[in-house]
């Protein structure tokens, strides 16, 4: 058995879920449609809300967004609500140097030289358009900047919610003003192709109740101007994952919604879009074993992993950087065993003097997912942790804050100036969960989807956001996921209405 | 002897009789099981109020009960304070006041909250 598959038990892992019917492309050929639009835009979250509404700001017209769940939103609507964007306004207020180059680096590092660059720089050089489209929908976002695992500088707002929501719900508003038609409980159930191959309408069905694959009313469309497939990631879909790593049982909790399965990734593999990094599945270092999916201590972690320590139980001692990117950390997590092999969740030691700045501090500890401890001593004798090594590490740490330089682990201690660990403590439990899918079907900058025996572009077929692969390579850093998504969402309805 | 049978089973069907209905909604009305605070569909056998038909084969339309009930209402009375004001299961966070209310509202089988599926809240009048 992998190592992740002693997680029974601790995290509150999701159930195991059914793998849903697979969809079926067919020919169009003698089709009788249903119904006709320009843009058949699938899947609701930030790359197809974004592309709906740049399409309307282009001129588009006869644009309808399909979602399969009930509700609208997606992963997008349960995230962290964290974008990082290069020239932003609030890095100018703070004096932040940066530039599309430097964002671009920090994510090829991340991506062990596997990440897609022209992708990487596309989305840096148009992150702050996103973002602006977002100030203008409503959004708003708290009055400072977060440097986020594997970031050189910060360069990370995050909306005054600290969630996804407070991004979408603006978007979907604006969806509505504009006039996008918004369809629910309607799944993308397969392509209807032209003679060439090429993309002429879409098969749905209306109706869906998700888990009872077979209800509703098939429905013919056709697209006159292009699908975009905005649909997400496939880290719910339990035999998918496992295909690509089988340490990722139904046991390894997950932060994704229950949607996030992956079938209209697969549909377009069927018509011939290229696989890319399907194997590299990321893990949140972020999460806790004591609440349910992304909850309320990934955002708490996020933020305090800059100027805190996360120690091993058994020794009280560091094990890693605590803001290298995600793939570092998470593997780092995952070796914290007790005696006899089994998971022993590090905990992450917090100031209660900077843990209190961010509003999560006050749920972790309301909802029993964190802890507050007015000595070393307390918080010690609580987690059974051996308190010589750990007040040694403290100490040692607090060196670190005050010298600039990590001896250790080599963590960048800029973020950190300042803020010595001292009691009260605040203490959370960390363990990851399943949280990106690195890969996808191949785009090109343009988010057009690349035939896998000619290598151009399938007729009429965009992808946009987690569904696409490649673009991060082995690890994706920590709020990149939100410019990517958008821009890639608007670039497909810019190249569409071209 | 026989008093004491006799009390014994009073109590017992007492307490079975009160654990059933002290907050269990959910009862055998039939043909389907149905909730109690919608007898009177039920007592008219009247699928249409919610189904839109006669013999219903499928599941109601998501507007089905905002003809009755008023979702700015609800949001209203369920209101919540503070830190805790997103938490309000009928104006939240993720999706607003936009949640179907099936996706909590079972009223032939039991759900829990969509929030539950990642938080801890606690809803105490919630109807399982």
């Amino acid at each position: 058995m992998g190592r992740r598959n002693f997680i029974k038990g601790m995290a509150a892992a999701s159930a195991a879920v059914a793998t849903p019917a697979l969809a079926l492309s067919e020919p169009a050929k003698g089709i009788k449609w249903d119904k006709q639009v320009d843009i058949a835009i699938i899947g609701s979250g930030f790359a197809g809300l974004a592309a709906a509404i740049e399409a309307k700001r282009l001129g588009g017209n006869n644009i309808e967004i399909f979602e399969k769940m009930a509700v609208y939103g997606g992963n997008s609507a349960i995230n962290g609500g964290l974008f990082a964007a290069p020239n932003t306004p609030l890095q100018a207020k703070e004096g932040r140097k940066d530039s599309p180059d430097t964002m671009v680096a920090d994510q090829l590092k991340a991506g062990r030289g596997i990440a897609d660059e022209k992708i990487l720089r596309h989305v840096a050089e148009h992150a702050m358009e996103a973002l602006q489209m977002t100030l203008d929908a409503g959004a708003e976002y708290h009055p400072y900047l977060q440097q986020l695992g594997g970031h050189s500088v910060p360069r990370t707002y995050q909306t005054t919610v600290s969630c996804g929501g407070g991004i979408t719900q603006p978007l979907l508003k604006e969806c509505k003003k504009l006039g996008v038609t918004l369809s629910n409980r309607t799944k993308f159930e397969g392509f209807l192709l032209d003679e060439q191959g090429g993309v002429e309408g879409i098969k749905v069905r209306r109706g869906y109740y998700f888990g009872k694959e077979d209800g509703g009313n098939l429905e013919h469309i056709k697209v006159g101007k292009g699908v975009i497939v905005a649909t997400g990631g496939f880290a719910q879909n339990i035999n998918l994952r496992m295909a690509q790593d089988p340490t990722l049982t139904s046991e390894v909790g997950c932060t994704n919604a229950k949607g996030a399965t992956g079938e209209a990734m697969l549909e377009m593999f069927r018509v011939g879009a290229v696989p890319v990094h399907m194997a590299h599945i990321q893990s949140g270092p972020w999460a806790s074993p004591d609440e349910g999916g992304f909850g309320y201590v990934s955002n708490y972690s996020i933020y305090n992993f800059p100027h805190s320590i996360a120690v091993d139980r058994r020794t009280g001692l560091r094990f890693m950087d605590e803001i290298a990117d995600r793939k570092t950390r998470a593997d780092a997590q995952l070796e914290r065993r007790d005696e006899q092999g089994n998971p022993n969740p590090p905990l992450m030691i917090t100031s209660y003097k900077q843990s209190k700045q961010h509003p999560t501090a006050k749920k972790v500890l309301k909802y029993g997912v964190g802890w507050k401890f007015d000595s070393v001593e307390a918080l010690a004798e609580h987690f059974g942790v051996p308190l010589a090594p750990l007040k040694q590490q403290i100490e040692e740490y607090n060196g670190y804050v005050k010298t600039g330089v990590d001896k250790q682990f080599g963590k960048n201690m800029a973020k950190a100036k300042g803020k010595y660990l001292e009691a009260p403590f605040t203490v959370v439990r960390l363990w990851p969960k399943v949280h990106y899918c690195q890969g996808g079907v191949q785009i090109n900058p343009r988010a057009e989807v690349l035939n896998s025996m000619t290598g151009k572009p399938i007729s009429k077929l965009f992808a946009a956001g987690e569904v696409t692969g490649g673009t991060h390579g082995v690890s994706r850093l920590g709020s990149c996921s939100i410019p990517e998504c958008m821009v890639m969402g608007m670039t497909a309805a810019r190249t569409i209405l071209a | 002897m026989k008093t004491q049978i006799t009390l014994a089973a009073l109590l017992s069907f007492a307490l079975s009789a009160g654990a059933a209905y002290a907050g269990d909604t959910l009862v055998d009305q039939g043909q389907v099981d149905g909730r109690t605070y919608h007898q009177k569909m039920y007592d008219k056998q009247n699928c249409k109020t919610c189904h839109g038909v006669k013999a219903p084969t499928s599941y109601p339309a998501d507007d089905a009960c905002v003809k009755c009930h008023k979702v700015d209402k609800l949001a209203a009375k369920t209101e919540r304070q503070g830190d805790e004001k997103l938490q309000n299961p009928h104006d939240n966070l993720h999706y607003g006041k936009d949640v179907p209310c099936v996706e909590c509202h079972g009223e032939h089988t039991s759900k829990e909250p969509l929030c539950s599926d990642c938080h801890t809240f606690d809803y105490p009048k919630f109807k399982k």
